[in-house]
């Protein structure tokens, strides 16, 4: 998947992936943690959307990801989600198209092509919020 | 100042760390929130609070509950209210780094260097002792040290 999109009332999601791995960084509170809820919210009818975040604490992310194939995983709070082994094995991952938000690219081989940024722009009464190369 | 931890082992035992923020500000510090936690909302999520538990959308200026606030934001306010446990710092963006150091006190952790880049003095702890630093390079050097 190199595009996903998706409307959420006044929201707007446009993101074109450029690489298998996008790392979503940048300030708190720029709408990384929203844009990821509209994603989640496309989970109910799109099977390729596989979305985790701090409430799968617990659970084993790795085992979770060496099961899947050809989705787009989304990951918040991939900081405190993901411990090296599972940033290894992300990084190595070619049957799955990733998008981390968070902002510690450690062992997941990333160079600058991987570090991105949101950006909000608005159009009318809407919001839409695309991806922009962080460095 | 705050306290900073580069290894949640040489946190003592009494203290108590909490990894997940968002979790923690959900349940806990919603119900401390006052007037103090204004200023940090406004320079962090760049939005208003407009009561006890609701916010104002920085985007369509929609009321929300305040658990939409950034994971940021809440580790600062995690760290402003209960001054006395250590907080995971890993979800701070630049903007929150800033006021994370400005706080009067407070205890802070991570593995790896999150420094903002106009910073405050801080004290750091590891098991053999604290010390104060002052500035940038010299807390960046602390961070890589082998621990």
């Amino acid at each position: 998947m190199k595009k996903f999109s998706t409307i959420h009332s006044s929201f707007i999601v446009d993101f074109t992936f450029q690489n298998n791995i996008t790392i979503l960084m940048g300030d708190s509170g720029t709408g990384k943690t929203a844009a990821f809820s509209f994603i989640r919210e496309c989970m109910a009818i799109n099977p390729q959307i596989l979305c985790l975040n701090y409430l799968d604490y617990q659970k084993n992310i790795k085992g979770i990801l060496s099961e899947t194939e050809g989705k787009l995983i989304v990951i918040d709070n991939a900081d405190i989600l993901l411990n090296d082994e599972t940033r290894k094995y992300i990084s190595l991952d070619d049957k799955n198209q990733y998008l981390i938000i968070g902002r510690n690219p450690k062992n997941l081989f990333a160079t600058k092509e991987n570090l991105y940024e949101l950006v909000s722009e608005k159009i009318g009464e809407q919001t839409k919020f695309t991806l922009k190369s962080y460095l | 100042m705050i306290t900073i931890f580069k290894d949640k082992y040489d946190i003592p035992k009494d203290m108590e760390y909490v990894e997940l923020n968002d979790l923690f500000f959900n349940q806990n510090t919603v119900l401390l929130i006052d007037e103090r936690a204004e200023k940090i909302i406004e320079a962090i999520d760049n939005t208003k609070l407009l009561g006890k538990y609701k916010i104002c959308s920085r985007f369509n200026e929609v009321a929300l509950d305040i658990d939409r606030l950034s994971a940021g934001c809440k580790t600062v306010l995690n760290v402003m209210y209960y001054p006395e446990k250590v907080f995971c710092m890993k979800e701070c963006g630049d903007n929150a780094l800033e006021v994370l150091y400005g706080l009067d006190r407070g205890y802070v952790c991570s593995e790896y260097a999150m420094i903002p880049f106009d910073m405050d003095d801080v004290e750091v702890q590891e098991k053999s002792g604290k010390r104060i630093i002052h500035d940038y390079e010299e807390l960046k050097e602390w961070w890589q040290d082998e621990k």
